[in-house]
């Protein structure tokens, strides 16, 4: 029976005149697990917000939405609201009240539960979340993977027959955002819940999704099961086929045909039974390393504490970067990245150690000069960079010069957009106009803090191709980062980052070659064949010539 | 924070006490009264904050002092002239009313700092949620609000701070101006962040229906007891001052009502949180040593 | 009839007289007691009107920031003593959002703040302060009001009303809870005592409001245009 039944909608923001959607035909079965993908502004989250009438924009529309055989608009809001859930994608906003067990109950106290009933349905909730250690706290002590299921929880609450996310785990580090996604997995096996979720990590949905539906410019171009999916786009050569799992990356770019492995078990069984007898070629020629001789940064042995009587953060973290080179430096959760970074900007003191930049000890540096010309910091969040009316402005904050504003502009991509209001962008173009900001105080050492959280593939590749860009002009850059990935696509050098210490700095083949756990999905599926392929790339390249080596 | 007996006690039953205990404090003039209010808010006090409320009793010792040797400057009506200032006399009665005034305020002062320590936010929001439900809601969101935006000014100037903005050897007029842009940061992205905020409140339904309240507090059976406890001493105490029995006069003369075996309920009904703390407190022991 | 206008009703012609009545005969010095129960029949009006107006989830969420900024922009200014840019804030959300909203909000805030550094018999009178504060430049600016708006004027509108109506109201509750006796003297001594204290705060208030009212109010607006809130 068709639970939600999408007919020919069309819909055009007021003062637009392309369709954001157009003629888009959708029916969604009861219980049903949808996977709903497409680059940043190809409608996806239009579409999500027509299937909730309170969320749904101004603007025109035809065509209609039905839920079971009602038309949408026509089913009272109440009802609406305990049946169809909605989660968001910043889990901060969210949050509406001051405690966790109020925020459990807040949907049922707008839809006029009593309060015996709201209790038992609030202790009910607080168990199956896993919830009851930290049901008393307040929300702000909380971290961001409990607020981001404290938010599902308290629209589980209302027992909802539809959940809808939209991007939900963006702002999760992976730990967080895999736990996050098996509950909605779970919630989908157990209770039968008929899930709609966005998501950059299709990785991690896509063996549980029955069907992939992928957008461009507001139209449905694929609608099908996960591995036709896969292989629709691939023979269209589609954009989005990039953000697919890596097995199934692999697997159609080294010639595979019929069906394609979707988890890293499949592909590693698929690699062993492709090269069955172990590979010729197990490694890939080494690309040498001409590290600079001159330091740009250093640190010696920095202990670092938030109170006097709370427990140590850094804990002799040392490290040394040469001048030029491209350095991640990855980690757990909570494992004080972020503080590291802190440390060497001097938000944090540290109370024993030395930072220096370009050999010059960190106060040896004159007040006002460090953060000119010299070091600078990228936050995680670009918004808190933001403070004016337009992105020209913002620019202008820092920068004076106008000429270098649009070289700068252009150089990150927003030139198109400096009289737009900053928070009128997309995340993607929020953190180029902060890194454009950022980069115009011309640091020659560059800290990047999270860099990659929130954005898409697509917009990760710009980012990229600006740092690429920064270290041919010899900048120094230091990312802080979860994704490995990324990592291990463009760094130079990584690092890891443990109990407050660096602890091995290599580069990302041997890095991430040489761990099996925190490690790339690529080498995951190929370590027991291939000695150090770490990216898609890599994989690929080894598979080829191998093959060729048979023949 | 240490247990404490009372606050575990439904909000109704501590917001009715105190509502008592300070309405009787800031009216009752009589010394024995005033001595009993401020021994008995002073215990409960230091009961709940230890060393730190000794601190808090510390600093309103200056003002009590204050009070009562200001007193007799503006007010000159007593019999005892003790001396004279600027040729007005000092009276004796005047320097007693002064104290009196003086106690009164160091009584309601004690009280509000441990009416502070248990009418947390959510007892009170717990309250008068079903009263006022849209003012409640209101006060839960600023409660919210608060640390969030605290910790975003934090990311705002650290940010800032990174990029050679609002440095820390700027002089006080550039810091000044840097903290300003730094307000302006903070209410652009916390009105953006309020839309999503509204969005996720309209997506749980909020104004579709009428409101109702949840709160994690029970009535249980020593709520009952305490109220009822609560309720026949504040009435011997309201008897006895309407009776008399409270009455002081300090100036021309001091005369004061005869001491009534009535001022044991009202001492009574001031020991009410006190009691129930030490209670917890011995029986915390007991059961504990069980284990 | 609206509740909060049979309320007013009620407090001008049953509750005030009552009130007054019953502190001649209460014993002791009862009058911190009609005082502040006068006090709060002044708050309630403006919170039944706003329960009664069923504040639609974007106004709630507009009205919650302005106060958890009120209460937050102490925090960015703890290096300069007795700096706070709260009058300011609240000026500025009368001057958006009316004085009725503006009265709330100085109200909330001024409750709010008070959960942090302690209640005290103080509590109402400061609400009510801060509350006339909000409403005052509701008054003047709201809407249709022709004043002008550049920050200049209204710096020195908050300078003003900081000065001469704000703070006296806040050193009354002081006349009120701390004065032994009510001459013309020891009453006039409480003001002259808190001058140069409620100077500090009206310059305050004038330089947060020279700087911020510009951006602030277009932030403002540019939010109530976005979500076409009905202003």
């Amino acid at each position: 029976m068709p639970h939600l039944h999408i007919q020919n909608l069309t819909f055009t923001y007021p003062g637009s005149n392309i369709p954001a959607l157009q003629d888009v035909n959708l029916t969604i079965r009861q219980g049903e697990y949808i996977a709903l993908c497409g680059r940043s502004g190809s409608g996806k989250t239009t579409l999500l917000r027509h299937l909730k009438t309170v969320l749904t924009p101004h603007g025109t529309r035809t065509g209609q939405i039905l839920f079971g055989d009602t038309p949408l608009e026509l089913i009272p809001h109440n009802i609406q609201a305990s049946k169809i859930g909605y989660v968001m994608q910043n889990p901060e906003d969210q949050i509406v009240t001051d405690k966790v067990w109020h925020e459990l109950s807040f949907g049922l106290e707008n839809i006029g539960f009593d309060r015996t009933a709201m209790r038992t349905r609030v202790a009910e909730m607080a168990c199956y979340f896993g919830i009851q250690d930290w049901f008393h706290k307040d929300v702000s002590t909380l971290s961001g993977g409990q607020k981001q299921l404290l938010n599902l929880a308290s629209v589980m609450a209302m027992q909802p027959e539809v959940l809808i996310l939209d991007e939900p785990t963006s702002m999760l580090d992976p730990l967080a955002a895999s736990d996050f996604l098996n509950t909605i997995r779970k919630i989908n096996l157990e209770l039968g819940t008929t899930i709609i979720i966005t998501e950059h990590r299709l990785e991690d949905i896509l063996h549980g999704a029955d069907r992939v539906v992928v957008m461009e410019q507001g139209q449905v171009v694929v609608n099908d099961a996960p591995r036709a999916a896969g292989s629709a786009l691939w023979q269209q050569k589609h954009p989005m086929f990039a953000a697919m799992p890596t097995p199934m990356q692999v697997f159609y770019r080294s010639g595979g045909q019929e069906d394609c492995p979707l988890t890293v078990r499949e592909g590693r069984t698929w690699l062993n039974n492709l090269l069955p007898q172990g590979a010729s070629i197990p490694s890939l020629p080494e690309t040498p390393e001409e590290p600079s001789d001159e330091i740009a940064l250093q640190l010696k042995e920095l202990w670092f504490r938030y109170e006097r009587d709370s427990s140590d953060v850094l804990r002799s973290a040392s490290i040394c970067v040469p001048t030029g080179s491209f350095h991640a430096i990855v980690g757990g959760n909570g494992a004080g990245k972020s503080t590291l970074l802190k440390a060497i900007c001097g938000i944090c003191k540290p109370y024993r150690g030395k930072v220096s930049v370009f050999g010059k000890s960190y106060g040896a540096h004159k007040a006002g000069e460090l953060f000119r010309n010299c070091l600078a910091m990228l936050p995680q969040d670009p918004k808190s960079l933001f403070a004016r009316d337009t992105v020209a402005e913002e620019l202008q904050e820092v920068c004076k010069d106008d000429a270098q504003i649009a070289q700068m502009a252009a150089l990150c991509k927003i030139d198109h957009l400096l009289n737009r209001h900053p928070y009128d962008l997309s995340g993607g173009e929020q953190q180029r106009t902060a890194l454009a900001k950022v980069l115009l105080t011309n640091p020659r050492v560059l800290l990047l803090d999270e860099p990659t959280k929130g954005i898409d593939g697509f917009f990760k590749e710009i980012l990229a191709d600006i740092l690429c860009k920064l270290k041919k002009q010899g900048a120094t850059i230091v990312m802080v980062s979860h994704d490995v990935e990324f990592c291990a696509k463009y760094a130079d050098r990584v690092s890891m980052f443990f109990d407050g210490q660096i602890l091995a700095t290599h580069t990302p083949r041997a890095f991430f070659g040489g761990n099996s756990f925190y490690t790339t999905s690529a080498n995951r599926i190929s370590r027991s064949i291939f000695r150090d392929a770490v990216t898609i790339d890599h994989l690929v390249q080894l598979v080829e010539s191998n093959r060729e080596a048979a023949q | 924070m240490k247990t404490d007996g009372f606050s575990k006690l439904h909000p109704v039953t501590n917001f009715l006490f105190f509502l008592g205990v300070i309405g009787f404090g800031v009216v009752f003039q009589h010394p024995a009264y005033l001595a009993a209010g401020v021994v008995a808010a002073g215990i409960y006090y230091i009961l709940l904050d230890g060393r730190k409320a000794l601190k808090a009793i510390a600093a309103m010792l200056p003002l009590f002092l204050l009070v009562t040797v200001l007193n007799p400057l503006f007010n000159t009506r007593g019999a005892n002239v003790l001396f004279s200032v600027f040729g007005r006399p000092y009276t004796l009665e005047a320097l007693c009313y002064g104290a009196a005034v003086g106690g009164i305020l160091v009584i309601t002062l004690l009280w509000f700092g441990c009416y502070s320590r248990i009418m947390t936010e959510d007892k009170f929001t717990a309250l008068f949620g079903q009263l006022a439900p849209s003012l409640s809601l209101l006060l839960v969101m600023v409660f919210r609000l608060v640390p969030n935006l605290i910790e975003k000014a934090r990311q705002i100037t650290g940010a800032r701070h990174c990029i050679g903005l609002g440095g820390k050897q700027a002089t006080k007029k550039e810091k000044l101006q840097n903290a300003m842009t730094v307000l302006m940061a903070l209410t652009g992205w916390s009105l953006e962040s309020g839309i999503l905020t509204a969005d996720s409140m309209r997506s749980r339904g909020y104004g579709t229906a009428k409101r109702s309240n949840f709160h994690l507090y029970r009535i249980t059976r020593s709520d009952v007891l305490v109220l009822m406890f609560t309720g026949i001493t504040a009435a011997v105490t309201l008897y006895s001052a309407f009776a008399g029995a409270t009455g002081a006069k300090y100036t021309p003369t001091l005369s004061f009502a005869p001491v009534t075996p009535m001022l044991a309920a009202y001492c009574l009904y001031l020991l009410i949180p006190a009691i129930i703390h030490l209670k917890e407190v011995i029986l915390c022991r007991i059961f504990i040593s069980k284990i | 009839m609206k509740k909060s206008t049979l309320f007013t009703l009620l407090a001008l012609f049953v509750l005030i007289p009552a009130t007054l009545v019953l502190g001649k005969f209460l014993p002791g010095r009862s009058y911190y007691i009609t005082c502040t129960l006068l006090v709060v029949y002044l708050l309630i009006p403006f919170f039944l009107a706003f329960e009664g107006k069923k504040p639609d989830a974007r106004e709630l969420v507009l009205i919650a920031i302005m106060c958890a900024l009120a209460v937050a922009s102490r925090w960015l200014f703890l290096w300069l003593p007795n700096f706070k840019p709260i009058y300011a804030i609240i000026i500025l959300s009368g001057i958006v959002f009316g004085s009725q909203t503006g009265f709330l909000v100085g109200a909330v805030s001024a409750f709010a703040s008070n959960f942090l550094f302690g209640q005290g018999p103080w509590t109402p009178w400061q609400m009510m302060a801060y509350g006339v504060c909000g409403c005052l430049a509701g008054l003047c600016y709201y809407k249709k009001s022709k004043l002008p708006r550049d920050p200049m004027s209204l710096g020195l509108f908050g300078f003003l009303s900081v000065l001469f109506v704000v703070c006296p109201l806040l050193d009354t509750s002081t006349v009120v809870t701390s004065l032994t006796v009510y001459t013309p003297a020891s009453i006039a001594s409480v003001y002259l005592a808190g001058l140069t204290v409620n100077l500090i705060q009206a310059v305050c208030t004038f330089v947060s409001l020279l700087l911020l009212s510009k951006p602030l109010l277009s932030k403002l607006q540019r939010i109530l245009i976005k979500y076409g809130i009905d202003r």
